[in-house]
């Protein structure tokens, strides 16, 4: 069987392939996610229903991050993921290229600090943190988030923490320990 | 006549990413009508287009909502500005999605934006798969119903299924493609070829400046 690459800047065809698969996946397994969401985005209570599921949209970058370890698979993964997105699943239109781009951009920064060295549990940690920074500075403007009091900007915050501390951060690690044990990997 | 999807997706970015910042209401909705005669004018399904509207118009009223129950400030003008700038890029983005395929807007995006043949064709060869992809989520569902389990979407299980059949797939697809002679890196004839009259670049150019200057002064 093929196995990844281990240049750290080369994308091979199945390098795309794969993320772009993964994208796809992500965008499918996000549809289940929507009718919790819609319930919730109609009220006030929409940009806690963004930031409570912020973290799932954020999954595909570190995802491609740790399985192909490759400088800009986080970032790349993450454009790949809104492009399928914009294109097959589209209600939210350019907003969603953007949004990819700084959320790629902010998960990237964290591995980006380890030096590409540490695809483990700190390399995620340190993406999530710089992720969430990244990415609630962008809704500051994007979504107006700026407009809010500052407690609504508290709970947003620590909602978002939370979010994508959890699903960009432990989730995708339980993913990866159980892909490591499958040895496909190596 | 249309225009080019290398050159829509630079006015959409060079639009767009200012938009974020722009605080002027009618500039928002001027943007919505011009894309709305866009759609027109290129016959994009009405339905569509409805649909879409439709789907978008509670996330707008949460979006209003929620800056007259938590804003500061002159929160009705808020709430309008998020309103429509939400139509605003959601109109945007159905400019290119709804009049373009998305072959024509790769292959595009090859001969004008220096995009890599393995990106075009990889995605391409990904975005043909979509019906297995959605298949396959059904089945891994499925089966684990059937031996009484429920794979929940904060648990690892079904995430992880779904990445094991990514790998696979893109395994036998890379290796398809290369045995019906892809080359990864090496010049390609392209036999695709689409018009690109240089008045749309300064078309491209002329809407963004204008945009810029009307949002920000």
């Amino acid at each position: 069987m093929q196995t990844v690459q281990q240049s750290k800047a080369h994308w091979s065809l199945r390098d795309v392939i794969f993320l772009a698969i993964i994208a796809i996946f992500f965008g499918i397994i996000y549809q289940l996610w929507s009718y919790m969401y819609y319930v919730l985005a109609a009220t006030p209570l929409k940009p806690f229903a963004n930031d409570a599921t912020i973290g799932v949209w954020l999954m595909a970058g570190p995802m491609a991050g740790v399985v192909l370890k490759k400088i800009g698979a986080t970032f790349l993964g993450e454009i790949l993921a809104s492009v399928v997105e914009m294109l097959l699943f589209s209600s939210w239109g350019v907003s969603t290229l953007l949004a990819g781009a700084i959320q790629g951009l902010g998960s990237e920064l964290g591995f980006t600090f380890t030096g590409y060295k540490n695809w483990g549990k700190t390399g995620l940690a340190l993406s999530v943190v710089t992720s969430t920074i990244v990415t609630f500075a962008w809704d500051l403007f994007s979504n107006g988030y700026l407009h809010y009091n500052f407690m609504m900007l508290v709970g947003l915050f620590s909602v978002r923490l939370i979010s994508i501390g959890f699903f960009a951060g432990v989730l995708v690690d339980w993913i990866k320990r159980l892909l490591d044990r499958t040895g496909l990997l190596k | 006549m249309q225009i080019n999807p290398s050159v829509l997706i630079i006015i959409l970015l060079g639009i767009g990413i200012p938009m974020a910042f722009v605080q002027s209401i009618p500039v928002n909705i001027v943007v919505c009508m011009i894309a709305l005669i866009y759609l027109a004018y290129r016959r994009a399904s009405i339905k569509t287009i409805t649909l879409v509207g439709l789907i978008t118009l509670p996330l707008a009223l949460g979006t209003g909502w929620s800056f007259i129950a938590f804003g500061t400030g002159d929160v009705w003008h808020q709430a309008w500005l998020q309103v429509t700038r939400l139509f605003a890029y959601v109109l945007l983005g159905m400019t290119l999605t709804l009049t373009t395929h998305v072959k024509d807007i790769l292959f595009s995006c090859v001969l004008h934006l220096h995009l890599s043949p393995t990106f075009a064709y990889g995605l391409l060869a990904a975005f043909n798969l979509l019906p297995r992809i959605q298949r396959q989520v059904k089945i891994i569902r499925y089966s684990a119903n059937l031996r009484g389990l429920t794979y929940h979407l904060w648990q690892p299980q079904l995430y992880f299924k779904a990445i094991l059949s990514a790998l696979q797939w893109s395994n036998d697809l890379a290796q398809g493609m290369s045995s019906h002679g892809f080359s990864e890196g090496f010049p390609r004839t392209m036999t695709y070829t689409d018009t690109l009259p240089k008045w749309q670049w300064l078309l491209a150019v002329v809407l963004i400046i204008t945009y810029s200057y009307f949002g920000f002064f």
